[in-house]
């Protein structure tokens, strides 16, 4: 093998060059459909929405629903409860209670600790999550303990006076 | 930058040497033909059946009551799920041809002759592990045909003596191919790949060692070598590209062109479908498995028609260098040997019984002669070559390898 | 040369699947317009329905045909749009009634030699014999009774407007089995056409560099 056969490498012909360069788009395009695939299916991203009916619900009461796979706190609160939320504006993550709601008596809200993703259990004055100790109010605000912000509302509306649509 | 990065790596681990030794630099023969390219195209089949499977086996589940639906979620519902699956699909079939047509390179060249023997043996256990993996593999979907050749070819290590029943019980986990068959068929079909990736290793450590054969079947001399970049990695690559043409014709325009129709059926182990067929690229050897009346015969048959390719390096008795280029006669017996898997594979894929069935017999029968008369054919085809004279090339290397083994070889 | 022989070899080796079709079915266009395919889907959910499931299709499928919302109200009756296609026969008195159960119809357009045109030619297979029972060219002593109606036709208009709806359904039929064919056609064109430039260069690219070979 003769020392003019190696490559030199300084020599790049425009041929090559936009070959390499179509070459490397190419590969990078196949890659997407692998990518894709792995994001949710429709279906998955259709039970995104859920209809949830408010009726039996009792006040003082949470009902516990499936949103996406993850808990929602249905919350049917006292009058007293909601004066006492609407007093306060919660703990380390500040926020009025009326910010949080759509009707007051209707607290919505993910059921998963914010700190590292428990489901927190009721406690008379709010949540209380059993894996680190994060304390909540009945705004699900955070009051004591690891979690950094308040619980997740999720984006819902009411479709009716006894139902609301989640996602 | 990268230059400083380089050098790093390189005063702690070989980099820049193993690249310029066993990739740019690496000499190559230059009269290498397009038939070369077959190997390249096979480590990329490899790469695609990989990356594909493992992105199939995030959605897809393995068992019996799910494994069906599951397909068709993928088929329906994953983002390109379908792309997914078709590329698998024909990748298995594109996967085999390539094979073949690298193994029939071999022959007709007589690659696998000394110093090669190793490569050959190998490439041999490869095309093993690939069978298995495919026939695993094709259980997967749990169609009819899945299931029914599944359940026909476990039934075959029954004939092993004395431990038969045992086995084919433990191979399936169950009496018949059922839940536990298939759970770990998946577990299987994702493993043995890693096996061919280990193996591939080997077989390109000892092509390093032995370096490339040619289409002249003669050992070159060094001058005749040039740098496998960029002269081979730019044929490579185009024929890369010709190769994916042919493919992506196939998944996007005519995905199911190698699969049963009954296979959208689901498996049903209380009706086997009309016809029973493997897929295609297992043919010409489930003829010779049909073709032999005994049951323990055929499976024996089956079997050695596989690993007779191995035994090519001492049937091959022949001292001329190379394959068929200066040998007329090694060159109408390979010919034979292609028509003839052909005429298998037609036999193969029709009912049993009628014409066809002595037509299989007579095939199998021109299957094992082609490779066992090749001893006497080889040595009566040097003698009659030798005796009207050489080409003039082959002379010099011929003496010269007579020379150098000391007339042991 | 060598290339063509083993061109030829390849080909020989494809044709062994192809041979086996039988030649029974009848030589007939099966259309993939919108308009056919909503037509069969109609028929499908009002007639096929009555024995058979789709249960890889789901209502809310049927809105990639083109139907409106309202369209699709009226198809699906009251059902869910994630309920699955699902006959309302109970699958005993379905066994008892055919001795057996009406397959599920999916992938039926996959599932027999001929796809398409094998459902358009067992639907219009059906003819009154001479003892007055009815059997099919197709599928002799299938189970299925003529859905169609077309061993009764006898006007020409008449049997040419049953066809037309038999070559709708298997239009439908093949849709469902295959609901991903348009956009795999329309991805591949361009994955072709990438690939032939892409080719075409590479080629360029081999010669250019294999030039500097003395």
């Amino acid at each position: 093998m003769s020392e003019e056969d190696k490559v030199d490498p300084e020599r790049r012909d425009f041929i090559v060059t936009t070959t390499t360069v179509l070459g490397a788009a190419g590969v990078a395009g196949a890659c997407w459909p692998f990518i894709s695939s792995m994001n949710p299916t429709a279906s998955v991203k259709a039970e995104a929405v859920t209809e949830i009916s408010l009726q039996g619900i009792p006040p003082g009461q949470v009902h516990t629903v499936a949103w996406r796979g993850e808990p929602v706190f249905i919350f049917h609160r006292t009058p007293e409860e909601v004066a006492a939320m609407q007093k306060s504006s919660g703990g380390k993550d500040p926020q009025a209670d009326k910010a949080r709601v759509k009707e007051a008596d209707w607290l919505v809200v993910v059921g998963i600790c914010t700190h590292l993703g428990c489901v927190p259990n009721k406690v008379a004055d709010g949540w209380l999550c059993p894996c680190h100790g994060s304390v909540y109010d009945n705004s699900g605000r955070i009051l004591s303990g690891p979690a950094p912000r308040n619980l997740d509302v999720p984006p819902y509306k009411f479709i009716a006076d006894d139902k609301i649509e989640i996602g | 930058m990268a230059n400083r990065v380089i050098a790093w790596i390189d005063q702690r681990f070989p980099l820049s040497a193993f690249i310029k030794n066993e990739l740019t630099d690496y000499p190559t023969p230059r009269n290498l033909s397009y038939w070369w390219n077959f190997g390249f195209l096979a480590g990329f089949m490899l790469v695609l059946q990989i990356v594909s499977g493992v992105f199939l086996a995030m959605h897809y589940k393995p068992d019996v009551s799910l494994a069906f639906d599951s397909v068709q979620h993928i088929m329906r519902e994953v983002n390109y799920g379908w792309l997914l699956r078709y590329m698998h699909a024909v990748g298995a079939s594109a996967f085999f041809i390539v094979i073949y047509i690298h193994m029939a390179r071999t022959l007709y060249y007589g690659s696998f002759r000394a110093p090669r023997e190793l490569m050959w043996w190998s490439g041999q256990a490869l095309l093993l592990l690939l069978m298995a993996t495919a026939f695993m593999g094709y259980l997967l979907p749990w169609g009819q045909m899945s299931y029914w050749g599944a359940q026909v070819i476990t039934s075959l290590f029954r004939a092993t003596p004395w431990v038969g029943d045992h086995l084919v019980l433990w191979l399936r986990g169950d009496y018949v191919v059922g839940d536990a068959t298939l759970n770990r068929f998946f577990a299987l079909h994702y493993l043995v790949p890693f096996f061919i990736v280990g193996m591939v290793l080997i077989h390109l450590v000892a092509l390093h060692h032995v370096k490339s054969s040619n289409p002249s079947g003669i050992n070159l001399a060094a001058k005749d070598n040039i740098p496998f970049h960029p002269y081979f990695t730019a044929k490579d690559f185009f024929g890369l590209g010709v190769f994916l043409i042919v493919f992506c014709g196939f998944v996007f325009f005519k995905p199911e062109f190698f699969m049963e129709p009954v296979n959208n059926v689901p498996a049903n182990p209380l009706q086997t479908p009309a016809h029973i067929e493997p897929e295609w690229y297992f043919l010409p050897f489930y003829a010779i498995l049909r073709a032999i009346p005994d049951k323990l015969g055929g499976v024996v048959a089956m079997v050695l028609s596989i690993m007779i390719f191995a035994a090519m390096p001492y049937l091959d008795r022949s001292k001329l260098p190379g394959g068929a280029r200066f040998r007329p006669i090694y060159r109408i017996s390979f010919y034979i040997f292609i028509a003839d898997v052909a005429v298998l594979s037609y036999v193969g894929a029709h009912p049993p019984g009628g014409v066809l069935a002595e037509v299989g017999r007579v095939a199998t029968f021109l299957y094992f002669a082609v490779f066992l008369l090749l001893p006497l054919v080889s040595k009566k085809e040097e003698a009659w070559l030798r005796a009207r004279g050489l080409p003039s090339e082959l002379e010099a290397l011929v003496a010269g390898e007579d020379d150098k083994a000391g007339g042991r070889r | 040369m060598k290339g063509l022989r083993a061109g030829l070899f390849i080909l020989l080796c494809m044709t062994v699947q192809v041979v086996k079709a039988e030649a029974e079915l009848a030589d007939v266009d099966i259309p993939d317009t919108p308009e056919a395919v909503q037509r069969g889907a109609e028929t499908a959910v009002n007639t096929c329905l009555a024995c058979h499931n789709l249960k890889f299709l789901k209502y809310g499928d049927l809105s990639q045909l083109g139907f409106t919302d309202k369209q699709l109200d009226d198809l699906r009756s009251g059902k869910g749009l994630k309920e699955t296609l699902k006959t309302d026969m109970d699958p005993t008195m379905l066994r008892e009634g055919f001795g057996l159960l009406p397959p599920d119809l999916s992938l039926m357009a996959k599932a027999r030699e001929g796809g398409p045109r094998y459902i358009y030619s067992l639907l219009t297979g059906f003819y009154q014999k001479a003892d007055g029972s009815v059997d099919n060219h197709v599928f002799p002593g299938v189970k299925m009774p003529d859905v169609l109606n077309y061993s009764d036709a006898k006007d020409p208009a008449q049997r040419a407007a049953i066809e037309e709806q038999a070559r709708d359904a298997a239009a439908f039929l093949a849709w469902a089995a295959d609901p991903h064919a348009a956009e795999r056609y329309q991805l591949g064109y361009y994955v072709l056409a990438y690939l032939a430039v892409l080719t075409l260069l590479l080629y360029l690219s081999k010669r250019r560099i294999w030039a500097r070979l003395h």
